[in-house]
């Protein structure tokens, strides 16, 4: 079977100093996968050279068969690659139903931005549990919804794989426990496989079939849930 | 936001636009005419500044290239090619909007300050060249170009001031209709998102080297409009068409306007020009007054004009408490429903 996402030898060097190291890892279509390591072991630079933030300096990516590596981090999104960020930069001017607008638009790239776009736009709102605060410029957001936001973002090109880099860190049980049922519901119920960065083993555990371990730059090692 | 506030800007607008069109009949002095005249044109151009450098945050600050090369068209295809003024008019908006589009494939890889760079060097390096250029050589050491600029074949001779005053400020509503217009569609939407944070409008979809040259080419276009209208209303394209300072004039006015408003860099320009003109100051009075103004809206105002009225009035509508109606979850069920 094909691997939705396969990855080959991924390099990536900043200022000489090597952070990525040959790293080989596949992900199936609907498997959630876990990445887990020391600080500066390269999981946030993966997270970039898999979602097309950064290009690697060696190595391959395919998705769904069809090389990657040198696309942007538009086009993936577009082709069903959504990342979140660990740091969330968000629009300060744009409220919560206009930044969920901008990816429905500009992402899916078939969805018109107008008023047609509302119902769908409403749901993620919904879904994320942001109804309240729709109407809310992005600036004003408290951590946990701005993650929220993130992952309102991420859904509406109905991704057919999810990368999270650190989506859990700093948010309040509450906020957790909403955002990992919405990350199970989306992988259970839609399809989509991710890829979960994070510094929680038990949260990990609980969430991934699978569990990677990277370390200097390579994947060291890897285990089944 | 409360829900007099649009109906109260929309209607302090029409009492200025019907104060506008009733102020000819008060038999104004010609040159305080004049200057409103040639105020609405800034306006429109200084909105036009708004679309790139405002709503799609591309501090460009070569933006009087694509006004003059469109001053210049209209007077190079109408006096040396011998076109007829409309058609000179529609390709002089149209070469203005070739030069945005060019301006924008430059820039689009390019953020900050280098895209501020960039145009700077741009625009002064088509000031150069229009400085510097004779384009038209005659008998007797007769020039066209340098300082002294190409007159505008006009087919009309003593026009009526009013009717250049009206027919201004009817392209100033109408090009600021156009850009709020084109600010408030899904394209605006995308550029807004393009301005506040570009990584996430790129994880988001958005092609932003396409979005930021589509700001430029729209932003040029209606300044190539404008223009074409300086052009016809002065009656000669000159180097200042192309200067920094027109380029910088239009930065500062769209900050104390409030960038990414379109009325309020209008509204802006247009009062200041109005008031350094119309006061008649000596030049060192007018700089020091521009300065001033300008030191103290970015330190007071950092929004502009229209970007503080705005925040307070959405401090007012959060004051007066949520109107939003409240989807609670059922008691069990995740927030994500299904996906």
């Amino acid at each position: 079977m094909t691997a939705l996402l396969a990855a080959n030898g991924i390099a990536k060097s900043f200022d000489g100093t090597r952070v990525l190291d040959g790293v080989t890892l596949s992900i199936a279509a609907g498997e959630p996968v876990g990445l887990f390591g020391p600080n500066g072991s390269g999981k946030t630079t993966l997270a970039n050279v898999l979602s097309g933030l950064l290009f690697p300096d060696a190595g391959t990516i395919a998705f769904e068969g069809r090389d990657v590596t040198w696309l942007p981090l538009d086009a993936r999104y577009r082709l069903g690659i959504a990342r979140t960020f660990q740091i969330p930069h968000p629009y300060p001017s744009l409220t919560v139903q206009e930044a969920v607008r901008v990816a429905l638009s500009a992402g899916a790239g078939k969805r018109p931005a107008g008023e047609g776009a509302g119902e769908e736009i409403e749901e993620l709102i919904s879904r994320t549990g942001l109804f309240d605060q729709r109407f809310v410029p992005c600036a004003r957001l408290s951590q946990g919804c701005l993650r929220r936001l993130e992952f309102a973002r991420a859904l509406a090109c109905r991704p057919k794989l999810l990368i999270l880099d650190e989506v859990f860190s700093s948010l309040s049980t509450v906020d957790e426990g909403d955002l990992v049922a919405l990350l199970r519901a989306a992988n259970r119920e839609g399809g989509t496989a991710f890829l979960l960065i994070s510094h929680n083993r038990m949260l990990l555990k609980g969430t991934c079939s699978r569990v990677l371990y990277l370390e200097e730059g390579r994947v060291a090692r890897e285990r089944t849930v | 936001m409360l829900r007099w506030v649009p109906a109260a800007r929309g209607g302090w607008l029409a009492a200025g636009i019907g104060l506008l069109l009733l102020f000819p009949l008060s038999s104004p002095d010609a040159y305080f005419l004049d200057v409103l005249t040639t105020g609405f044109l800034l306006a429109a151009f200084t909105a036009s500044w708004d679309v790139v450098g405002g709503i799609a945050g591309q501090v460009t600050l070569g933006h009087a290239l694509p006004f003059g090369a469109a001053t210049y068209a209209l007077a190079l295809l109408g006096r040396i090619a011998g076109m007829p003024f409309p058609v000179a008019a529609v390709l002089a908006v149209l070469i203005a909007t070739a030069a945005g589009a060019g301006i924008g494939w430059l820039a689009a890889p390019l953020s900050g300050p280098f895209v501020a760079l960039l145009t700077l060097a741009l625009g002064e390096a088509a000031h150069e060249v229009a400085v510097g250029h004779a384009f038209l050589t005659g008998p007797g050491g007769y020039a066209w170009g340098g300082e002294g600029g190409i007159p505008v074949a006009l087919p009309w001779r003593d026009a009526p001031p009013f009717a250049a005053y009206y027919a201004s400020l009817a392209f100033l509503c109408l090009s600021t209709w156009g850009m709020l217009a084109f600010s408030r569609s899904g394209g605006g939407l995308i550029l807004r998102a393009v301005a506040g944070s570009p990584v996430t409008a790129q994880a988001s979809g958005v092609p932003i080297g396409r979005y930021k040259r589509l700001a430029f080419t729209v932003g040029s276009a209606f300044a190539g409009a404008a223009g074409v209208g300086f052009a016809s209303h002065v009656g000669r394209a000159t180097a200042g068409d192309l200067s920094l300072e027109l380029s910088f004039q239009a930065a500062t006015f769209a900050a104390v306007g409030g960038r990414g408003t379109v009325i309020g860099p209008a509204v802006a320009a247009l009062a200041l020009h109005a008031l350094f003109q119309g006061l008649s100051l000596p030049p060192a009075a007018r700089v020091l007054l521009y300065a001033a103004t300008l030191m103290v809206t970015l330190r007071f105002f950092p929004g502009g004009v229209a970007g503080t009225a705005r925040e307070i009035a959405a401090r007012l509508g959060r004051r007066e408490g949520p109107r939003i109606p409240r989807r609670r979850r059922e008691p069990g069920t995740p927030p994500g429903g299904s996906a």
